[in-house]
């Protein structure tokens, strides 16, 4: 018996042992069907011979241009070991490629990025013609708007292509306005079209990752911010193409007497203050999961090229003569169909999406009347009102008010966009009256300002503030946080009307948290934007003039300072018409949007959207309050314009005030959840994109070869203007 | 003694065991969901121009994934479903076409991809709503659907 008693144990040890290596070694691939692209070697492989080795055992097709290889890697990291991020460039086998291998870890030394994020590695290919292009899987976008009255139904296509000779999973971060109502997605798989299905947004990862894992074409759009959104396309093979499709609606806006239609190209480099969980990272080319942001943009070097390229087409149907038509951001070419129409597209050598693109375009003739459109379906009547401000609003007087010029003098303002707002402000500091005060502030890694308080804007402190603002420089991070708190915390002069005005890019990636910050100090101050550069962050800055009840106005690249200075200028240069309310002549109208009475302003009309029951009437009445006097009139609106589109937008502008600009709401309140599900529950009913919601579309009818393949982030580059150095750097 | 031999020799068999869990877990996983896709197909007595119809699974097991068009030109395009049905768990989906040469008999309108939970086809119940000819009028008309699947 007593060898028993020694055999048996040693056995089981042994089989237990064998088990154990066995499982372990099965665990990868096991790993890899979950989705975890992130294979250990990659990240734990520490020289370059060890990363030589582990390369030569990638499958590559001689015939190839580009050559690639999928991550397989098996072995284990000593633990405890940290490394920093870094890339290994493999020398040309023969001289007819480059292939570059990322290798992205956190401080730990682990992966970065859970199934689906950012971290699970990256590749990339350049051109051998061309040492400076990057081959990159989304090849054209093409952009097709229809302009009716006052609304924009736009449709995106994404052309994906996969230039490698591996499966590849595509992800791109692109923008879309930030009052965009999206409503549809479609996926072309060859000659094939299917339309994607509005899902939970958990639900819908939940299904693209599965469909990913078994090797089927997938494609899933996700909303990151309410102009931010994610575009990921699974299983693309070697040589095949896969095109999305969004559609989207949104409201035009109208300022200084010009409609505006403005098409966002590219997300630009946000600052993410230390600790930030949930912003946006901006990294370079092939450092994935670098960020550590749960949503990251890659850019390009500054020599660097990709041939995404794009095309826009607009079909405008003014319902009114036509007068100039117009951008100041790119060359266009207009087509004149009738008085009213036209057709206009972007200039075939203007057509690198590194800018945004803006229309603007006047009616000739009259002024802009206030206008109603409408529509009704089964769901009730939905109605948009654009309420103008009456002619004799810019008659009246203001009162003496307490100007705060907020100057955001981070790294991505560094240059032009910094010159431009410093241009614009001194334009404005001109502009004071004798018994108005000012201050300015500037903010980036600290926050500093001309003086302790208020001054008078006396010629004397006009002249100090002009030489203030001329020395100020733009470098590092952007705390716009302790720029507001500044510019809010000071003592407020109750005589005075308190008008602050934020000059930024807007390029921070904490934009509740600015939120909540302006809801807890606003007070009775009105905040206006000054949005400045190529590609600004138009959520973050019409949320602030939304929250402050003010204005926005946005100054291109190309464009004058003055100008931009004298429209802010003008919207607060006479009183605001405050607490306006409109009688709606008998029409039962509920869940009215913006929820707070907005102030008119001159040459700023609002848009109030909502539901009716009942028939619309020819005129409605508008009170409200200009430097307590009492205001009244009649609105006639005529015959109202029909537009399917007004459901989605009003459901949009729902979700916008019940969510993106209600922080206080959202974040805090024990409502939260219920909030949530009100979002969701009207986000799924009419279709719509929002940050509880998500498109998927999956190819059912086939399964591709191999795995899921490599995850390719779609690079951009930095938008025109800004300096790379200074905002996302190696 | 043989009590240590019997603890060493269960420690060894549980440990080899428990290198399994992941494993078994990862298995199941894999299986828990089947992508396929439903074909539908009207057999009509006239010359088509618009339907709808819906579809139901009983079971609650399937989830639609996307919406494809038919066969023919006059339904390629992808048709749409109604969202509001679909937060019920139905899928309402219609099209219509007045510019293509319409056809009549049978024909594939439209392709409906799902994700399934389990092993056996779910066993949709399908009912047709509209089937009308040009002129709006109703067209004699059936709907029937056969289920695919790639492996």
């Amino acid at each position: 018996m007593n060898w028993w008693n020694k055999v048996v144990p040693a056995s089981c040890l042994i089989v237990g042992v064998a088990l154990l290596l066995w499982g372990c070694q099965s665990q990868v691939p096991a790993n890899r069907q979950l989705g975890n692209d992130a294979a250990p070697s990659q990240f734990e492989a520490e020289r370059s011979s060890e990363l030589s080795e582990y390369l030569s055992r990638g499958a590559v097709s001689p015939s190839s241009k580009y050559k690639t290889r999928s991550f397989d890697g098996r072995r284990s990291r000593p633990p405890g070991r940290t490394r920093e991020p870094r890339e290994k460039a493999q020398k040309p086998d023969n001289g007819a490629f480059d292939e570059l291998w990322i290798i992205p870890r956190d401080s730990q030394g682990n992966p970065m990025g859970p199934a689906g994020l950012p971290g699970s590695g990256a590749l990339v290919t350049r051109d051998p013609d061309t040492q400076h292009n990057i081959v990159i899987p989304l090849e054209h976008t093409d952009v097709r708007a229809q302009i009716d009255g006052c609304v924009a139904s736009v449709v995106v296509n994404q052309q994906f292509h996969n230039p490698y000779d591996t499966k590849i999973e595509a992800k791109y971060v692109f923008p879309l306005p930030q009052d965009a109502a999206v409503t549809d997605f479609e996926m072309t798989v060859g000659e094939r079209r299917i339309r994607g299905v509005i899902r939970e947004r958990e639900q819908a990862e939940q299904i693209y990752q599965a469909a990913r894992r078994q090797g089927r074409v997938a494609s899933l759009l996700t909303q990151e911010r309410p102009n931010v959104f994610t575009q990921s396309v699974a299983n693309i093979e070697p040589g095949k193409s896969v095109a999305v499709a969004i559609t989207y609606f949104n409201t035009l806006r109208f300022v200084d007497g010009a409609y505006e239609f403005v098409f966002p190209m590219i997300v630009g480099p946000r600052f993410n203050p230390p600790g930030s969980q949930n912003g946006i990272g901006a990294v370079a080319v092939g450092q994935v999961g670098a960020s550590r942001q749960p949503t990251e943009v890659s850019y390009l070097r500054p020599a660097q090229r990709s041939g995404h390229d794009i095309a826009i087409t607009v079909e405008l149907d003014a319902g009114l003569p036509l007068g100039t038509i117009s951008s100041p951001t790119h060359a266009i070419e207009d087509e004149r169909a009738s008085q009213t129409s036209a057709l206009i597209t972007l200039s075939a050598n203007d057509q690198i999406p590194n800018r945004d693109f803006v229309l603007r375009y006047v009616v000739a003739g009259e002024n802009t009347n206030t206008s109603l459109v409408t529509h009704e379906d089964d769901r009730g009547g939905f109605f948009q009102l654009l309420l103008v401000p009456p002619a004799n609003l810019s008659r009246t007087e203001r009162r003496p008010c307490e100007f705060i010029f907020v100057l955001d003098c981070s790294g991505s303002m560094q240059g032009r966009p910094l010159r431009l707002a410093k241009s614009a402000a001194q334009r404005a500091l001109r502009h004071l009256q004798a018994q108005d005060t000012f201050q300015i502030v500037r903010f980036s890694q600290d926050v500093s300002q001309l003086g302790p308080a208020p001054i008078r804007a006396t010629p004397e402190n006009v002249r100090r503030g002009v030489e203030y603002l001329e020395s100020l420089k733009g470098s590092r991070g952007t705390h716009m946080i302790q720029g507001i708190k500044a510019a809010l915390d000071f003592p407020h002069d109750e005589s005075r009307l308190r008008i602050v005005s934020f000059l930024t890019d807007g390029y921070i990636g904490n934009e509740v948290e600015i939120f909540q910050a302006i809801d807890e100090r606003l007070g009775s101050a009105r905040l206006f934007g000054l949005g400045v550069g190529s590609s600004v962050n138009r959520y973050l800055l019409d949320g602030i003039s939304s929250l402050g009840r003010g204005a926005v106005t946005y100054v291109g690249l190309d464009e004058s300072a003055v100008e931009a200075a004298d429209s802010f200028y003008r919207a607060v240069s006479h009183a605001a018409l405050t607490d306006v309310a409109v009688d709606w002549n008998g029409l039962e109208v509920s869940e009215v949007t913006p929820r707070r009475s907005p102030d008119l302003l001159v040459g700023r009309p609002v848009v109030i959207s909502g539901r009716y029951t009942g028939e619309p009437p020819r005129f409605v009445r508008v009170s409200g309050w200009a430097e307590g006097v009492q205001v009244q009139w009649d609105v006639p609106l005529g015959e109202p314009s029909r537009n399917p589109a007004i459901a989605s937008v009003w459901a949009r502008q729902q979700i916008r005030y019940l969510s993106d600009l209600n922080p206080t709401v959202v974040q805090r309140d024990a409502n939260r959840a219920e909030i949530r599900q009100t979002v969701l529950d009207l986000a799924l009913q009419h279709n719509l994109m929002s940050a509880y919601t998500a498109f998927v579309a999956v190819d059912t009818t086939r399964i591709t070869e191999g795995d899921h393949g490599v995850t390719v982030p779609v690079p951009v580059p930095t938008p025109a203007g800004v300096r790379y150095e200074t905002t996302v750097g190696d | 003694m043989k009590l240590r031999a019997h603890v060493v020799a269960m420690t060894g068999l549980i440990v080899g065991l428990c290198s399994f869990a992941p494993l078994i877990g990862q298995d199941s996983g894999n299986e828990e969901v089947r992508f396929g896709y439903v074909d539908v197909v009207i057999d009509a007595g006239a010359p088509l121009a618009a339907y709808q119809f819906e579809i139901v699974d009983p079971t609650g097991s399937a989830v639609l994934v996307g919406v494809e068009g038919g066969e023919l030109p006059s339904f390629a395009a992808a048709p749409y479903y109604d969202p509001a049905a679909l937060q019920q768990s139905r899928v309402i989906v219609g099209d219509f076409q007045l510019d293509e040469e319409l056809q009549s008999g049978s024909q594939r309108v439209a392709r409906l991809h799902y994700m399934v939970s389990g092993a056996s086809v779910p066993d949709y119940s399908a009912t047709l709503m509209v089937a009308a000819g040009l002129d709006g009028s109703a067209v004699p008309a059936q709907v029937r659907w056969t289920w695919g699947e790639s492996k």
